[in-house]
């Protein structure tokens, strides 16, 4: 967990070094290794590492990473286009009457934002964001839907996220992309990574259809 | 003649392997098999790599007959192996004859039986790993009159009609007695529950329904949080001891989504979770106090056991030239593939 008074700077940090260990050389006794927010989850194999060897890796990744602290990658931007309420959004009204919005406030702030992917989440690479500004931070369901198609744009708390996949999910759900996050025969799985940046931009059901099914790229 | 094994009867069986290891840092769980020691105990019987791909069996009985003459084990919960009617042993290497049908059958002492194939199956892989995903809608269908295509068959060697068993491998069976033990070591939230904490370790609890491959509940007096507020959503650990609803107890499997935001009171180890790989629902488990020392020295025993008895059946299986069709170092490469070289055939 990174503790410092800067939020940027340890999601900054808890990505760097999830990327610096695996490109270490014995990065194969990692079996799985999960940057969020604020924290980096390490699970290691207990016969190919001790628990000292991992922690003296983890602090020399730190030490490197102070180093060349300078250096910062630059992010890709994408568009998703999104139909906002209806079938595709059942909860738009919930949420905008929980904050004491209209729907077309709520659907203006999230527009109105570019964001940043902070990290990849359940169920499946969805990219995790910070949420618009909200007076009210949105709780999730009280019972999850036990299926919610892919494509759908929800909020929680603070946070934003669109589905890859169809799964369950306890999140209120304001509107559904057309495009295609995920594709389980390419390398990697998902356009995007932790630090690029999307906006979300509203469509009719017209452009819904015409685009269904359309992967998402980057802009060039 | 083809490679394959045809199923006959498919239970509730998938093709898996040890686990995607790539996944987790792209938001999908490990997965893969959920008695890891069992499924390494079985390709090791095989002389496989410990990642080959194999059979999980869950519950539910199986039957499939190969086309060529396979060696197969099965590992995992105490059942009834059959081939052609005839009993066989468990945690052993068998060879099954080509049209010969084998079959497990009445699991018990446990939830989870493991088949391992001598030179194990060609499946497709995602990031590595060929376990099944359900979100993803990826792995291996098993179904009634799928065939399983493998990688290699066994040479005509193996002559078991002439008497003795061919092998002898001793391998130590885990012990299935009520109430099962499972260890926890502290997890990072365990302040948040206070003294409550203790009830997880002096109360037994009782397997719940609703369990599966993502998570086990677990029914009994658990633990209270003793704060409130959200815990922004993290990574969380496969073993993650928690209560979310403040009602039951749930220990995060294999097939968990890997970030939540519920506080972690502790983390079940691996023999741990090798145990609660096989639990069904009504059986009794007692969490056990551990330290992350003893359930290192723990796991790191145990695999040390594992790697020798690999190296056992690799010298028994170079003796009695049963890599012929693929010898040398390609048994280890790294692809996990077996590529048959045609110099060596008998």
């Amino acid at each position: 967990v990174a503790r410092s008074a800067d939020r940027e700077l340890d999601w900054a940090t808890v990505h760097a070094l999830a990327a610096w260990l695996t490109d270490q050389p014995g990065a194969v006794a990692f079996s799985g290794l999960i940057p969020t927010y604020d924290s980096l989850l390490v699970e290691f194999d207990p016969v190919a590492a001790t628990m000292r060897e991992v922690r003296s890796v983890v602090a020399r990744g730190l030490a490197e990473l102070w180093e060349h602290r300078s250096r910062q990658s630059v992010g890709r931007h994408f568009d998703v286009p999104v139909v906002y309420g209806g079938e595709d959004g059942p909860d738009l009204g919930f949420v905008a009457g929980l904050e004491g919005w209209t729907e077309e406030a709520l659907i203006a702030a999230h527009t109105g934002k570019t964001y940043v992917i902070r990290c990849y989440g359940s169920p499946a690479a969805s990219p995790m964001m910070d949420a618009p500004d909200l007076p009210v931070p949105v709780p999730r369901l009280k019972s999850p839907r036990a299926t919610v198609p892919e494509g759908v744009v929800s909020l929680a708390g603070r946070q934003a996220v669109i589905a890859p996949a169809s799964a369950p999910g306890g999140w209120q759900v304001i509107g559904r992309t057309p495009l295609v996050l995920l594709n389980k025969n390419a390398e990697p799985l998902v356009p995007y990574r932790p630090g690029d940046t999307l906006r979300f931009r509203r469509i009719g059901s017209e452009e819904f259809e015409a685009r269904r099914g359309e992967p998402l790229e980057p802009n060039s | 003649v083809s490679q394959t094994v045809a199923i006959i009867q498919p239970g509730h069986t998938v093709v898996t392997d040890l686990g995607r290891t790539r996944g987790p840092a792209l938001g999908m769980p490990v997965n893969g098999a959920l008695d890891q020691h069992a499924a390494r105990v079985a390709n090791a019987l095989v002389g496989n790599r410990p990642d080959a791909p194999l059979l999980e069996l869950t519950a539910f009985d199986f039957a499939a007959r190969p086309e060529v003459d396979v060696l197969i084990a099965v590992t995992g919960a105490r059942a009834q192996l059959t081939v052609d009617d005839y009993a066989e042993p468990q945690w052993h290497p068998v060879l099954v004859r080509a049209g010969q049908s084998f079959a497990v059958t009445h699991l018990h002492e446990g939830l989870r039986a493991y088949v391992a194939v001598f030179g194990s199956f060609e499946v497709p892989r995602l990031l590595g790993s060929c376990a099944p995903d359900t979100v993803l809608g990826f792995g291996t269908q098993v179904r009634a009159g799928s065939r399983l295509q493998l990688l290699r068959e066994v040479p005509r060697v193996i002559q078991p009609e002439l008497g003795a068993p061919l092998f002898l491998f001793d391998v130590r069976r885990p012990d299935m007695t009520q109430p099962l033990v499972v260890d926890v070591v502290d997890g990072p939230d365990k302040a948040d529950f206070g003294e409550t904490v203790r009830r997880l370790f002096t109360d037994r609890f009782r397997v719940g329904r609703s369990s599966n491959h993502v998570g086990l509940r677990f029914e009994g007096d658990p633990p209270v949080r003793q704060t409130t507020g959200e815990v922004l959503s993290r990574g969380v650990p496969v073993g993650a001891v928690e209560v979310p609803a403040g009602t039951e107890v749930l220990v995060l499997l294999r097939g968990r989504g890997v970030t939540a935001g519920y506080p972690v009171l502790g983390v079940v180890s691996e023999p741990g979770l090798d145990i609660l790989a096989q639990v069904r629902p009504g059986d009794l488990v007692q969490f056990r106090h551990s330290t992350i020392d003893e359930a290192t020295a723990q796991t790191r025993r145990r695999r040390a056991e594992v790697d020798a008895l690999a190296g056992r059946v690799q010298t028994a299986f170079l003796a009695l030239d049963l890599f012929s069709l693929a010898h040398g170092d390609d048994r280890w490469s790294a692809s996990g593939t077996h590529v048959p070289s045609t110099s060596h055939h008998i």
